[in-house]
């Protein structure tokens, strides 16, 4: 629903700014989902009077129009004191009153200027609504009241600037769908007081058996309640501006004045309200010469034409708002064009009901017709508030279709709505929100929401129909010492206002008050701790669980052991005694210090395994290791594996192959793209256990992340492994995981756009010299366009037959792609012979 | 007329009945149906005869034309079909032969048990905490309301390092030291390695894993001790799972308790697990002592606390039914194997 602000202050005095009011209404419960500011204008941008409009030869549609803007000084007057202008609007015509945007004006969208059109001076605008950023109406200039005054600001005539809140209601609060409805409960927030209209209805003038009306409800289960006013000498005319003005901004369309004055009010009390041409209702065969109306179910195959005029065959469960012949209109959703108002329209029926809410879903959503009346009513209206919109409607009606009202009011109301009573608990309250409210803020809240208030006394679970069933506890009663008295529950009760259909049960009371004093005014019991290291945690489980499928088995070995594996992996005494820990009172030698390396264990774990016949070994753990620093240890983390054998499982059709160094260094480099990790340089391992020319380490920012290498042979006989009985290597791959930890600690996973393009994928095959590295060669092809190819794949190796000695021939694949532009051969081609040309200016190489 | 289209049907049959492929349909349909076709050329022969006899003409021309489209959409099919047929059987397949597995390997039961206690802790609104193994008499014992002379700090039973510290006999140390840095309300688990000097035998270990929890908030009692116990208890081992507490001593808690669960094995009747008792000892449970709130500066008279701590070897050797802990940490592939796929 759409409000304007300078409506909504008809009811309620606002002293917050746009932000304030937003913040204020949205936690209240009603959520703002769009703010539209409709700004000041100039003071260059007032009413006006089209003098002559007069046709441009030679164009279609413009006119050259000679504007009064009175007094308004302006050089380039015409001799007679007019102003030229030229229209292009279908509806600009001599003698109306337009709004002019002088040469100079800014509006929404535009600055005006003087210009010269077909070679005819303009000067300046003759404005549209949605020109002057007031609604996106563009079908033609604004037409003015023809006794406007000349020179009347348009801030003056459509309450300038305004702001306009698109408000989401919730379906539980039909109570909200007008404008009182949420004055009444921003008034409850803030505790400022409500401003009703003053109802002021004329005198009737018409007897009442001039019109005469038969009015049969047959269906009081689905139409609780039906007012009808009548209405005579009304004349239907175009409405004022401020209520087109109002409507507008609403979002609604001005049509005339009945249309206008039924919208006004219901946008203002929240409920719908229907016009019948009093002339247009057929009589009951049995009543001849009486309009009737009967509200009914439709009969089957009965149809209808609405106003829209689309037409709809009923089935027979919908309730209509028939005559005596045939329905006028379909209840609460839409009226009928026979009974439409029209300029001809001299009498009036004004409707003001309540349906059953059920009935109107169902049928708006058979018929798949959804109407700002329909939307209501499927909310469930109160029976009660119909009485006053009838009022307010025929007061305006009065007033600007100047007509008589007849002195005669149908209100069919067979069973009148009870007002509900409830009792609300202080003591529940605190319970169910969390903390204890003054009874007196409770009742104060509830009062202003229109509650009132019945009496305090001891709680009654239960349907309560009578107040007199509870005991009322005055002040008297109170001071008595009586504890029987004191124990029991003590609630407040209420009677509930008709309007408030959401209000049912304590706990619907206990949310007014809480929404009333504020959510954030319930305490938040327990702060939320950090105390877990959730990125560690998480770090250490990928890690862990990409080693597993992978192959690796986990092993757990003590935290201790013995200094001499130290010895045995290579390390001199001197390099490891330094930061090793030892115990002081040890089970046994080998179990006498904390152990500084997980590679030892893990050594003795693939020796055990050995001998019990596996061949086929993948181990890995992850633990710490323990260090010596000053006083205090250092326990980091390390995530260590070992490897030997077949890279997989053997399988008659998908083979496998012994572990090589592509295979483990794989396993490193996997890991480390799975963390997102890039940018990190290769260097020397330099581990005394480690092939010098089979090993790497990787590092970032001089942290070392990871390594891999072979296992040398005189270090696997320390562990009484002989790798030449073996006849496979054996390989190791270690990762720092504190080091992993902090390089991955600001890491942010992005959602990139997927490429709309397709890519082109292109091979080429050269012979390059051994000497020259494939990062080499990767680099050299990037530096050509690294954006556009955006993959390079090494697709194949080859040495061999053909190919002269100290050179290998390399294929590599190239994902070439352009973001912008589906590419083209040229370019492609274009691209991989660059590629070639640089390759072979820089390596020497030869295509095949 | 009629006749002469009949025949043209029977001519079309016997062409497309012989085509092999979908191109071999294409020409006989441009033949018959196509621009150039006889049957074609008949519309525009419709143009010359009395409008009487146009429709009865049409409906003629078009049911042949019909026919043919049924039978080119017909032999389209069959051709389909054989295509098919004939990928199907282009080489035997021998399907009791091994499929292709990833080769993947697995985790420690150790590290399954104790993913499986994070998870149910994360689930139940706890952190995990980790913190040194290697600690010293404050955390691992003063703190804990253990004084000097307390049985538990005895040589035999701590491992003591060269140079200061030992090795922390418990992951209470980590409470400790969460107590110390944060305040109140603390919610964790302190998962961990820990270790005694008992010699290896079917239930000791001188290295041995170990989860505690530590609860301290305003109003924390037994009951909610209890609560979260039977939470855990029937989450971990099964909805049917019990728990129980009955009074016990730990320094460090007050009142104390031992935590037992029903037997897993025989629901409670007794058998050779419970030593027909029914019950198995899970762990060390109690309120957090007064004293130990009051040396780490936690107002006792505002903040209370539980906490209990559970063996992860003996849940372990619970579950899987392994016999000798022992078993856990010789690393044997074979055993390690049959816990793949890390389900518990
Ligand atoms: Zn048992």
């Amino acid at each position: 629903m759409k409000i304007s602000i300078s409506w909504l202050a008809k009811y309620l005095e606002i002293k917050e700014n746009t932000k304030e009011l937003e913040e204020l209404l949205t936690f209240s419960g009603i959520e703002v989902e769009a703010v539209q500011n409709i700004p000041a204008l100039p003071e260059t941008v007032f009413s006006a009077q089209v003098i002559s409009a007069e046709p441009v030869p030679k164009t279609d549609h413009l006119k050259l129009c000679l504007v009064d803007i009175g007094n308004y000084p302006y050089p380039e007057k015409t001799p007679e004191g007019y102003l030229q202008v030229i229209c292009g609007a279908p509806n600009c015509k001599t003698g109306m009153m337009a709004v002019i945007a002088l040469p100079g004006s800014t509006l929404a969208d535009i600055t005006i200027k003087k210009a010269k059109i077909k070679g005819i001076e303009s000067n300046g605008m003759l404005c549209s609504e949605k020109e002057l950023g007031i609604s996106d109406n563009h079908s033609g200039i604004i037409e003015l009241e023809p006794d406007t005054p000349i020179g009347r600001s348009v801030n003056e005539l459509y309450e300038l600037p305004d702001t306009v809140f698109e408000l989401e209601i919730t379906p539980n609060r039909p109570d909200l769908l007008g404008y009182i409805g949420i004055a009444r409960d921003l008034s409850a927030k803030l505790g400022r007081p409500l401003k009703l209209p003053e109802i002021d209805i004329p005198v009737a003038k018409c007897r009442a058996e001039t019109m005469p009306l038969e009015l049969i409800n047959k269906v009081p289960e689905l139409c609780p309640r039906y007012i009808a006013r009548l209405f005579d000498k009304v004349k239907v005319k175009e409405s004022p501006l401020w209520l087109k003005s109002a409507l507008i901004k609403s979002g609604l369309r001005p049509i005339n004045n009945l249309v206008d004055i039924t919208n006004y009010v219901m946008l203002e009390y929240g409920h719908p309200l229907h016009c019948f041409d009093y002339e247009k209702l057929a009589s009951l065969p049995d009543k001849p010469g009486i309009p009737a109306i009967v509200i009914r179910q439709a009969y089957k195959d009965e149809p209808i034409t609405t106003l829209d005029g689309k037409n709809y065959i009923l089935e027979g469960e919908e309730m209509v708002i028939a005559d005596g012949i045939k329905p006028s209109a379909i209840a609460g959703i839409m009226g009928g064009n026979i009974s439409a108002i029209s300029e001809n329209t001299k009498r009036i029926v004004l409707e003001s009901a309540a349906f059953d809410p059920r009935s109107i879903r169902r049928t708006s959503y058979k018929l798949k017709i959804s109407s700002d009346s329909s939307y209501r009513f499927e909310r469930h209206l109160s029976e009660c508030s119909a009485p006053d919109a009838s009022l307010r409607a025929s007061q305006f009606i009065c007033e600007l279709a100047d007509a008589e009202l007849c002195e005669v009011v149908y209100d069919n109301y067979p069973v009148p709505e009870k007002s509900l009573i409830l009792g609300v608990r202080p003591s529940r309250y605190a319970k169910v929100i969390g903390y204890e409210l003054e009874e007196e803020k409770i009742k104060d809240y509830l009062q202003r929401l229109g509650l009132k208030f019945l009496r305090y006394g001891i709680w009654k679970p239960g349907k309560i129909t009578n107040i007199s069933e509870i005991r009322e506890l005055d002040s008297e009663t109170l001071k008595q010492k009586n504890t029987a008295l004191q124990n029991q529950e003590k609630a407040h009760y209420y009677l509930i206002p008709p309007k408030r259909v959401d209000l049912e049960r304590e706990i619907d009371i206990i949310e007014e008050i809480a929404r009333l004093d504020g959510y954030d005014k319930a305490p938040v019991k327990t702060k939320p701790q950090h105390i877990m290291d959730r990125h560690s945690y998480r770090i250490k489980k990928v890690a862990v669980d990409y080693l597993v499928s992978r192959g690796f088995y986990e092993t757990l070995n003590y935290s201790f052991s013995e200094p001499e594996l130290m010895r045995k992996l290579g390390y001199q005494e001197s390099d490891y005694e330094l930061d090793m820990i030892f115990l002081k009172n040890p089970q046994s030698s080998n179990q006498s210090a904390m152990r500084t390396s997980l590679i030892p264990q893990l050594l003795q774990n693939l020796a055990y395994n050995l001998n019990r016949d596996e061949k086929n070994i993948k181990l890995f753990e992850l633990g710490k290791t323990y260090h010596r620093q000053e006083t205090i240890s250092y326990e980091p983390y390390y995530l260590a594996a070992i490897l030997t054998g077949l890279n997989k499982d053997e399988h008659w059709q998908d083979k496998a192959s012994p572990i090589n160094v592509f295979w483990v260094k794989g396993i490193v480099e996997e890991l480390l793209s799975l963390l997102h990790l890039e940018n990190w340089t290769v260097q020397e391992a330099k581990k005394p256990y480690l092939s010098q020319s089979e090993s790497a380490a990787y590092y970032l920012d001089n942290k070392e992340l990871a390594y891999y290498g072979k296992l040398t042979a005189p270090v696997a006989e320390n562990f009484d492994i002989d790798l030449i009985e073996l006849k496979q290597d054996i390989w190791i791959v270690q990762f720092s995981m504190e080091n992993l930890i902090v390089a991955t600690h600001n890491l942010e996973i992005q959602y990139q756009e997927i490429p709309r393009l397709p890519s082109v994928i292109r091979d080429i095959s050269f012979l390059i010299s051994e000497e020259i590295p494939y990062s080499k060669i990767v680099k050299t092809i990037a530096e050509v366009d690294d954006k556009m190819i955006t993959d390079i794949i090494a697709f194949d190796e080859y040495r061999g037959k053909q190919i002269p000695n100290g050179k290998r021939s390399l294929t590599l694949r190239l994902k070439i792609r352009d973001k912008e532009k589906t590419l083209t051969d040229e370019r492609v081609d274009y691209l991989v012979d660059s590629v070639i040309k640089k390759l072979e200016n820089t390596w020497k190489i030869t295509m095949r | 007329m009629e006749e002469e289209l009949k025949e043209l049907v029977k001519q079309a049959e016997s062409d497309i009945l012989v085509c092999a492929s979908y191109n071999d349909l294409l020409n006989i349909k441009a033949k018959y149906l196509g621009k150039k076709s006889v049957l074609n050329s008949l519309y525009a022969k419709m143009r010359d005869l009395p409008s009487e006899e146009r429709p009865a003409f049409g409906n003629l021309i078009n049911a042949t034309r019909k026919n043919i489209e049924d039978l080119l959409e017909k032999q389209n099919k069959a051709i389909k079909e054989d295509a098919w047929k004939k990928s199907e059987n282009r080489t035997a397949i021998d399907l009791t032969m091994p499929g292709i597995f990833s080769s993947r390997g697995g985790l420690h039961p150790l590290t399954i048990i104790r993913r499986e206690i994070d998870e149910v802790f994360l689930g139940l609104g706890f952190e995990i905490a980790e913190g040194p193994d290697i600690d010293d008499d404050f955390h691992n014992f003063d703190a804990l309301n253990t004084p000097p002379d307390h049985p538990s700090r005895n040589l035999a039973d701590t491992f003591y390092l060269e140079g200061g510290g030992l090795l922390r006999t418990h992951t209470s140390t980590v409470q400790v030291r969460v107590m110390e840095k944060y305040p109140p309300p603390i919610k964790i688990i302190s998962p961990g390695c820990c270790y005694r000097n008992d010699k290896p035998d079917p239930s000791h270990s001188p290295v041995f894993h170990q989860v505690e929890a530590l609860v301290v908030d305003k109003d924390i009692s037994l009951s909610d001790m209890k609560d979260m116990l039977s939470q855990f208890a029937s989450i971990m081992f099964g909805k049917n799972v019990s728990s129980r507490i009955r009074p016990h001593f730990f320094p460090f808690t007050e009142p104390s308790a031992e935590m037992d669960i029903s037997c897993v094995v025989c629901g409670g009747t007794g058998c050779r697990v419970c030593k027909y008792s029914g019950w198995i000892e899970m762990g060390g449970a109690g309120m957090v002592d007064p004293n130990v709130f009051d040396i780490l500066g936690i107002d006792s008279e505002i903040y209370t606390g539980y906490a209990f701590g559970l063996g992860i070897e003996r849940i372990a050797m619970l579950k899987y039914n392994i016999p000798d802990l022992r078993i856990l940490y010789e690393n044997d592939l074979r055993m390690l194997r049959q816990f793949k796929g890390e389900l518990r």
